[in-house]
């Protein structure tokens, strides 16, 4: 097996502590960037590399850093710590074992786009993650890696942490620049995009943890080194959250590409009981629920194949049932978590989330069960292509592809 | 000249400026888009979904970079998902379709979620018949529901927001217009969102609550019953109302108002006000009133008004029949030098004849009122198509010894927006003001001092394309004249001027029509004590005696006096003749305002007791001393008005009542887009030009 | 024979009415009997009552709203739980009905949120002056009920939030 280029404290039990990382290597690929590099050609390179967003959308990067515009100053970078959907557990591990490779990648990312102050915005539970994280960026002040004229030039950069207050909208990353600015955590009208009108108003980079984490390596090795990694359409490694119904549940990081088999039984161990696995879910609570047949347990897990699926890879939280669970069981569970998350801004996720509350506690009394089925179905479709952020849109893919693809579990 | 974009809307080719809003172009050529939350004085924000519609846009070839033909026609692509049409801006070739069969469903399907927890309390609803959730729900809605009843979202339906405003929880769609509305219209955000999801709330955070002087207009701007008025809580529904337009008689703004009235058991089958609403006049009051002008109208019909006329018999005034009161006023006067007293309060039309009884008598016209420089402003304010809505970047605003968020609220509000546009506004005041945080440059100054700040600040402020200048409250007689010198030089040009804060909502118009201050000095009331002195003196809508005990005493030395009044008030007690008066809401007249615009109000109930209107008393004591002085109507007092007086030329109450169109569009049957009817169909005024003839220079003593 | 048909013809008529006295009576003796009325009968109002007493009425004047002869006139006020006429914020204060102008056409009941207003079985409407014409909520009311108290009642707080009962069959 190949050593781990994300969760390196795995290879490296020390990485943890500023010397031991330095000795592997460390901020070397930031020095370089600062000392060597001008920004534009760190944005070249990471947008070479064809990393894409880990976060769940998949957007590619380095394209996203070249929107920020030069007219508008200053700019912001912003690391999304929030990992607040349900079955994701990378970014966690990531910043307690491994956390220099993190902050290096927040600092390149904040080179490239010009930003001299960089905020890393953790979920109120991760208060200790976030005491560890000051810890660490103090250590790093000390050792001139932060602050101003860094390595000799004119180039200065602060990171804070700030925590949010529990909501998992702010993991939107509209919601989650207003929760940093003390406003509501409510997600914002897209156009315009945070790279043009972001944090305070002013162009602003959002990026997950586990994307900042690759960017040091692709600055030290190359883009062409990252791509030959994982498959065509998806660069580089991954980190597999992987739950559920599995005998050893945890994360996992592979290359793009590794089948849903594989990871469920090979690194996973297997099903637990040694039933056979029933769905799916890729990204979480927000998936569209896959049947899992032969065919979809041999997909490669990339942004297109499991696409092809009719899901989505998100943010690769792989959430394994097994044929112990009837599904209306399992959408009962995510209705119930985003009826508890939307922030109440819009209409149809507000009233829609409650309506489809109501209608799955009726299905699980066993009333009417094939009528309010269908109009759990109608009002989850009602729902779709409204919403002003993806939270609502996400609270129906498991609502709507569960009642369409296991239609026997939803008979009174 | 801004760019302009066309596009076509069902069908419908419109040209509308670049970066106007898909549904104010709908707006603009009659197409309704719905809407809750989108409110066209606000920026958009989107939360309610209502408004999409399909939009499509001309296809672009790629490598070419133009657009992509199908049979010589652009190529329209359709996004997969519908767009709000409160956010999307217009573009270029731009194809919306509002009511195409996708759009009509998922505006459908919107409304059903939003009636999923509303309560539909409608025949207990205050804003029920005039509701914009019941209007769209009959276009647009589902006719059934498909929700159960006992699932619905159950909320307080009793909470006192504030004293003067209730919010029903369960009623409330979270569209946060209230919020808004305070944030960044009113500038007093003291109302916000509180919970998450199905449990948000609209909670108050100050103390006390909701406090906030533009508080009422939340109610009206409010898409459903969630947030209505104490003062009208009940009254009555508002398809049984008649509506009435009228003016604001409590400052010098004029914001224009409607009042609603109704036949009442409870008021003994009298014809009685049940409510003032704003009427949208955009360069007055746009579409906004204060509190106080929605809710202190009361004074008119208390219960101790003057009904009858009364005559001084034997020491004591007694109850007496008109004819019997203006013979005895009559007699007082004739043949004696009048001096007439009047306020504000009156209309144009009462101070004309007033003043004609002066004149007339040889005697002289006095307004009550302590603020000095009237007749500069009759010189140096602000004149024909000024508006403060226009002011911006490149103008100046000077706000000296005034305080107008408690003076005229409305002068705040719209100076407020224009600081907030880019006009550099300047405050020289002894205390701090609301109006302070949005000013760029802050001058605290005692009284004396005022005026020499404002001389040096006289080069920066008389910089600025366009200059106008509020002086109120503690204003003395060289703060005056020195924000008048600001002005030299740009009378008679639009959007600029100078703007007393009077304290009474006519006092402009009284110096229009040349009535003198109190005294020209000083404007104490020491001078009024001297000048009765032996006098017959005529007093309308001025108690004197009650403010200052010196001025009662003083009275007690005149040879007669008489007055007209509304109330049983000191002054009226030391009379020899009172007059009841008719309150402005019982009759026709004009006022001036602070910004010289001439606007009507219209009888909204009939007269109490045997009140007469002020100008027609003045003219029939006129007449009983051998004077012609025209009382029949307040029209025909108009047009007499018109003819004498050259500010007034070509003013006719025909010409008060023009209405051009006005945008927003918030009249009777777009509710939905302002939340409420606004609707002014009954005039917009006049703004009177600065006299072109000749006068000495005002300003003494200074090179002008 | 031309004698005598007159004769034969007068027997025939007066046969008729022998036949008639002897017939039971079409009339009944108003006003010591009373005919009943079909069941769809509409008569004088009567505004209804819960069964605690409480008035249906919620002064919401949608009666008078749908009154094509505008013989309605309502006036509301606001309930506290101290006097509390009516489930629900909201009571009629005023309630008169002009029944000189009524023409029973029953909108009134149909308008009715809460079926207060019901249409009953009295026609016995006579007035000696117009004014009587006018009936106040007084009369207008139906008794207390049997186990009811009347009207303003002091009742529990938070218990009659609602002044449009859940209706069981509202499409009727």
């Amino acid at each position: 097996m190949m050593a781990h280029l994300l969760l390196r404290h795995r290879d490296i039990p020390d990485i943890g502590k500023l010397d031991v990382y330095r000795k592997n290597g460390g901020f070397e690929a930031f020095k370089k960037a600062v000392t060597q590099m001008k920004p534009q050609e760190v944005i070249e390179v990471v947008k070479a590399s064809g990393l894409r967003g880990r976060g769940g959308a998949g957007f590619p990067t380095g394209v996203k850093w070249s929107f920020v515009p030069n007219n508008i100053w200053p700019h912001y970078v912003v690391a999304n710590a929030d990992e607040s959907e349900p079955g994701t557990f990378k970014d966690r591990e990531i910043m307690e074992s491994n956390p220099f490779q993190f902050l290096e990648g927040v600092a390149i990312a904040a080179y490239a786009v010009g930003a001299n102050a960089a905020y890393i915005y953790l979920r109120g539970e991760f208060w200790p993650v976030a005491a560890h994280l000051d810890e660490k960026i103090a250590e790093m002040e000390k050792a001139a890696l932060l602050g101003d004229k860094l390595f000799g030039t004119d180039y200065s950069l602060r990171i804070y942490t700030h925590l949010g207050a529990g909501a998992y909208i702010c993991g939107e990353e509209t919601a989650l620049l207003e929760s940093i600015e003390g406003k509501r955590g409510q997600p914002r009208i897209r156009p315009p995009f945070p790279a043009v009108y972001g944090l305070y108003g002013k162009p602003t980079v959002v990026n997950n943890v586990e994307t900042l984490t690759n960017v040091p390596l692709i600055v030290e090795k190359g883009a062409d080194w990252y791509k030959s990694l994982g498959t065509a359409d998806s660069a580089g490694v991954k980190i597999f959250s992987l739950s559920g119904h599995v005998k050893k549940p945890g994360n996992y990081e592979l290359p793009f590409g590794t089948t849903f088999r594989q990871l469920i039984y090979e690194y996973g161990g297997g099903v637990l009981d040694d039933r056979p696995v029933k769905a799916i879910m890729a990204a979480g609570a927000s998936s569209a629920v896959i049947v899992a047949d032969d065919k979809a347990l041999d997909t490669p897990m990339d942004y297109a194949s499991v696409k092809a699926l009719g899901a989505d890879l998100g943010s690769a939280s792989v959430i394994v049932i097994n044929d112990s669970v009837s599904m209306d069981w399992v959408i009962n569970k995510t209705i119930h978590f985003f009826k508890h998350e939307s922030c109440g801004k819009c209409t149809p996720c507000r009233d829609g989330t409650y309506w489809m509350l109501h209608l799955i506690e009726r299905i699980e009394r066993g009333e009417e069960v094939e009528a309010n089925t269908q109009l759990l179905h109608t009002v989850a479709k009602q729902m779709q292509n409204k919403c002003l952020c993806p939270l609502g849109e996400f609270s129906t893919m498991a609502v709507t592809t569960a009642i369409e693809r296991f239609p026997q579990d939803f008979r009174g | 000249m801004t760019k302009t974009v066309t596009l076509t809307i069902d069908d419908q080719q419109v040209t509308v400026p670049e970066g106007t809003l898909i549904v104010n172009a709908a707006k603009m050529v009659g197409i309704d888009i719905p809407v809750f939350c989108y409110h066209p004085k606000m920026e958009p924000v989107g939360m309610c979904r209502q408004c999409l519609v399909e939009v499509g846009r001309p296809a672009i070839d790629r490598a070419t970079g133009q657009p992509v033909l199908e049979d010589g026609k652009p190529k329209i692509q359709f996004g997969p998902k519908l767009e709000t049409a409160c956010t999307t801006p217009v573009s270029e070739g731009m194809v919306v379709l509002t009511h195409s069969e996708k759009a009509r469903a998922a505006q459908k399907e919107i409304l059903e979620f939003l009636l999923t927890s509303h309560p539909l309390d409608c025949p207990v609803c205050d804003k029920g018949g005039e509701c914009p959730l019941q209007n769209l729900t009959l276009a647009y809605g589902p006719a059934e529901s498909r929700f159960l009843y006992s699932e619905k979202h159950h909320a307080e339906k009793h909470v006192p927001l504030g004293d003067k405003i209730w919010l029903d929880r369960e009623r409330c769609i979270q569209c946060g217009r209230c919020i808004r509305f305070q944030e960044i219209i009113a500038g007093d955000p003291v109302l916000s969102f509180y919970q998450r999801g199905r449990d948000t709330d609209i909670i108050t955070h100050s103390d006390p609550p909701f406090d906030s002087i533009f508080s009422g207009n939340t109610t009206d701007i409010c898409p459903v019953g969630a947030l209505t008025t104490a003062d009208f809580r009940f009254g009555a529904r508002p398809w049984e109302m008649k509506a009435a337009a009228s003016i604001c008689s409590l400052c010098p703004v004029g914001c224009n108002l409607t009042f609603n009235t109704r036949r009442e058991a409870k008021a003994g089958g009298k014809v009685v006000i049940k409510r003032a609403m704003p009427r949208q006049n955009e360069q007055v009051n746009e579409i906004w009133i204060c509190d106080r002008g929605r809710f202190n109208w009361h004074y008119v019909e208390d219960p101790s008004r003057l009904t009858h006329p009364l005559v001084k018999k034997d020491g004591k005034l007694e109850k007496a029949s008109w004819s019997a009161a203006i013979e005895a006023a009559g007699n007082q006067v004739k043949g004696n030098q009048v001096l007439v007293v009047a306020s504000g309060r009156l209309s144009n039309e009462d101070l004309f004849n007033l003043k004609q009884l002066a004149d007339g008598l040889g005697g002289e016209a006095l307004l009550y009122d302590s603020l000095p420089g009237g007749e500069l402003t009759t010189r140096y304010g602000v004149s024909a198509g000024t508006n403060l809505g226009d002011l911006g970047a490149g103008s100046a605003i000077l706000v000296a010894a005034a305080d107008l968020y408690h003076e005229a609220p409305i002068w705040y509000l719209r100076v407020k927006a224009a600081a907030e546009r880019g006009a550099n506004l300047v405050i020289v005041n002894p205390e701090a003001t609301r109006l302070d945080k949005y000013a760029k440059k802050l001058v605290r100054c005692g009284k004396d001092e005022a005026a020499a700040k404002v001389r040096e600040l006289a080069a920066e402020l008389t910089a600025a394309e366009n200059l106008v200048v509020f002086f109120g409250r503690t204003a003395d007689r060289n703060l005056a004249e020195d924000c008048a010198a600001l002005l030299q030089g740009r009378e008679g040009r639009a959007n600029n001027g100078l703007i007393g804060v009077w304290p009474r909502a006519n006092d402009q118009g009284a110096w229009e029509l040349g009535y003198k201050p109190v005294d020209p000095s000083t404007g104490s009331g020491q001078a009024l004590a001297q000048a009765v002195k032996g006098k017959v003196v005529y007093l309308a809508a001025a108690d004197p005696a009650g403010d200052d005990p010196q001025l009662a005493e003083a009275l007690k030395g005149a040879k007669a006096v008489i007055v007209q009044e509304l109330f049983p008030t000191k002054t009226a007690s030391l009379a020899d003749v009172v007059f009841p008066a008719q309150a402005f809401t019982e009759r026709d007249g004009s006022y001036t305002s602070g910004e010289r615009r001439v606007q009507r109000f219209y009888p909204a109930t009939p007269p109490l007791g045997e009140s007469r209107a002020d100008f027609a008393i003045a003219a029939a004591v006129a007449a009983a001393a051998g004077l012609e002085v025209e009382g029949r109507s307040a029209l025909l007092v108009m047009d007499k008005l018109a003819a004498a007086v050259p500010a007034f030329v070509g003013i006719s109450y025909r010409k008060l009542a023009e209405v051009t169109e006005q945008w927003p569009i918030v009249g009777r049957g777009d509710l939905y887009y302002g939340g409420t009817t606004y609707e002014n169909r009954q005039g917009l005024g006049v703004q009177l030009n600065v006299s072109t003839f000749k006068r000495s220079n005002v300003v003494r003593g200074r090179a002008l | 024979m031309p004698v005598l048909e007159p004769i034969v013809e007068l027997a025939r008529g007066l046969w008729t009415t022998l036949r008639s006295m002897a017939e039971k009576p079409v009339t009944v003796q108003y006003p010591e009997q009373k005919r009943p009325v079909k069941p769809r009968f509409r008569g004088r109002h009567v505004l209804k009552r819960y069964d605690n007493g409480l008035e249906k009425c919620i002064g919401c004047a949608l009666c008078a709203a749908a009154c094509p002869a505008d013989a309605i006139f309502v006036e509301a006020s606001e309930n506290t739980d101290e006097e509390r006429y009516s489930p629900g914020d909201r009571y009629a204060s005023t309630y008169e009905i002009n029944m000189l102008r009524c023409i029973y056409c029953g909108f009134c009941e149909d308008a009715c949120p809460t079926e207060a207003i019901v249409l009953g079985d009295n026609y016995e409407l006579s007035f000696t002056d117009r004014r009587e014409a006018i009936y106040p909520k007084e009369m207008l009311l139906e008794p207390v009920p049997a186990g009811g108290a009347p009207t303003p009642q002091k009742t529990e707080p938070g218990k009659f939030t609602r002044s449009v009962p859940e209706m069981k069959d509202p499409a009727d």
